[in-house]
């Protein structure tokens, strides 16, 4: 792994789905590399590039088009490419686009390189109104969501009426936790007898 | 850990370019395009009715949603950064009395003319504040809320200044009529807020609500009670509201229910400040070679009361493009205008 390797990470607990991150990238690149995809149950996520130590796409390219910059972000060279997409099937969450409007025929996220090259962040991570969107090495990402689930857990215990008896494990899931879970018996069984 | 910046496409404050612009409204679309505006080394001057950036972004969506603090130091970022001001409880108006949510705030009223007159360009982002109506009997009972006129007190009554009062649900029936994301906010907060029992109704099915059957289904766990395909007719009171009388489907019986608060959270429309002088609805249909340029030479329009409500990443894009096209204007402009002067000097030689 790169020495200064740094990523994004999306706390899909706190990400609402407004679809700002795909808006400002859309802007900056004219096709938007994160995307808002909504699934069955109606919930829209933003779906993006993880930036692995050991990319799929990378070892799958035939043309050997993608590589590691020095912060560790995997980066498509779009003159190599020849858009024959093999790195879109073995990638774990379909990350690379297709793109037809733009002047190559793939595209991907690159942390924002040119950006990074001036000393700014990744677009997406700056215009999240929910700081749902993390930039920072493994260890900086790693400390952060601790810190959102030890609050989390704190939250479950000082509002107890809020989170019923099922503190622990709500609290592990912090959307949940943030939200409190009003657990009445009597509530729940219509939904339980559905289930 | 990573702040928020509306000022991102700069590394580093510009030097001044010696031009000021204004922005009226500072929601998602009026913050993004002050962004824009800054890095370009405008004067930018935001003003806003209400006494805190963030627009329907922190006065709408309740605090557990998009985090108000987060905002607030993206604002003040805007300020001391790049040199933003902000003009709080200023509202931006012509003679005609407009009421919306959020006037409560309002000290001094502005004109456009006064803007225009200070500015070379004007930015009008200023959402959509109106909610829409029932129009069923009993609609004006006390207890009958709109969406926003139960979210935005829950949030403004948390500023010291105001005398605001917070809806009381606390051990309460609640009725919401509608299934988008404010009809979910609405729910949450008042599940937040203790109520008894919450209903949510809604005129077609689960698998079309809009804001998805996961949260409806999520919300059903929590013990709302979910009631579809109705339609209400009546609401029934006196000092308060009493009884929702709604029917169901095909089924001709008429349906009654206890209440002591209906909201209806049905959408919002957008609120065009100027709607005397200005037709919204006409900006980008004549061929204007300026993108969201209204009728007014050097008056553009961005965000939700353009678009109508929408989302927020929506009214960004919507913002970023307006501050574009408003400075590309004000560049021509300045260049017509040198050159027209610099004629007149050659004529007046001649």
């Amino acid at each position: 792994m790169a020495e200064n390797k740094k990523t994004l990470y999306i706390d899909y607990n706190l990400c609402i789905g407004c679809e700002s991150c795909e808006a400002v990238c859309g802007y900056l690149y004219g096709h938007p590399r994160i995307h808002m995809t909504r699934t069955s149950d109606g919930i829209t996520v933003p779906i993006s590039c993880h930036h692995c130590a050991n990319p799929a796409c990378l070892k799958a390219c035939n043309v050997n088009a993608f590589y590691q910059d020095d912060e560790g972000a995997v980066i498509l060279d779009p003159k190599a490419c020849v858009g024959c997409m093999v790195c879109l099937s073995v990638c774990p969450f379909a990350a690379i686009s297709h793109s037809r409007s733009g002047p190559y025929p793939v595209a991907k996220c690159d942390l924002c390189a040119e950006r990074r090259a001036k000393g700014m962040l990744p677009a997406c991570v700056e215009i999240c109104p929910c700081g749902a969107i993390l930039y920072g090495s493994p260890e900086d990402i790693e400390a952060e969501l601790r810190q959102r689930v030890a609050e989390g857990i704190v939250q479950a215990h000082m509002h107890p009426e809020r989170f019923g008896a099922e503190v622990g494990l709500r609290a592990m899931k912090k959307s949940l936790s943030v939200e409190g879970f009003a657990v009445d018996p009597a509530s729940r069984s219509e939904f339980d007898a559905e289930r | 850990m990573n702040a928020m910046n509306y000022a991102f496409l700069c590394a580093a404050p510009p030097p001044p370019n010696g031009l000021k612009t204004a922005v009226i409204g500072s929601g998602p679309a009026g913050l993004s395009a002050a962004g824009w505006l800054a890095c370009a080394g405008y004067e930018v001057h935001v003003y806003d009715k209400l006494p805190k950036a963030g627009g329907l972004l922190v006065f709408g969506i309740p605090g557990f949603r998009v985090p108000a603090r987060r905002i607030d130091d993206a604002a003040q970022k805007l300020t001391n950064d790049y040199g933003v001001r902000f003009h709080f409880c200023t509202k931006i108006c012509t003679q005609d009395k407009v009421c919306e949510s959020g006037d409560e705030f309002v000290q001094e009223m502005v004109s456009l003319s006064e803007l225009l007159h200070e500015f070379a360009a004007v930015l009008i982002c200023t959402g959509s504040w109106r909610s829409r109506k029932l129009n069923i009997p009993g609609e004006n009972l006390p207890g009958v809320y709109t969406s926003l006129e139960f979210l935005f007190p829950l949030r403004a009554c948390k500023l010291a200044q105001t005398r605001i009062a917070a809806p009381q649900v606390e051990g309460k029936n609640v009725v919401v009529i509608g299934a988008g994301l404010s009809a979910v906010d609405v729910v949450q907060s008042s599940l937040r807020l203790g109520a008894r029992r919450i209903t949510m109704l809604y005129r077609r099915t689960m698998d079309e609500a809009p804001a998805g059957r996961m949260e409806i289904k999520l919300l059903r766990q929590r013990g709302v009670h979910w009631v579809e395909r109705a339609t209400p007719l009546r609401i029934h009171g006196g000092e308060q509201v009493q009884k929702l009388v709604y029917s169901q489907a095909n089924d001709p019986e008429k349906k009654e229910m206890d209440v002591d608060f209906v909201i209806s959270a049905i959408g919002e429309v957008p609120t065009n400040p100027f709607p005397r002088e200005l037709r919204i609805e006409d900006v980008g249909q004549e061929d204007s070679k300026w993108l969201q340029m209204t009728k007014f030479d050097g008056v553009f329009v961005a965000g939700d009361v353009l678009t109508g409500p929408s989302k927020i990443g929506r009214a960004i894009l919507s913002g970023l493009k307006a501050a574009e096209s408003l400075d590309g204007w004000i560049k021509a402009h300045r260049l017509d205008h040198a050159r027209e002067s610099t004629a007149g000097q050659e004529e007046s030689h001649g």
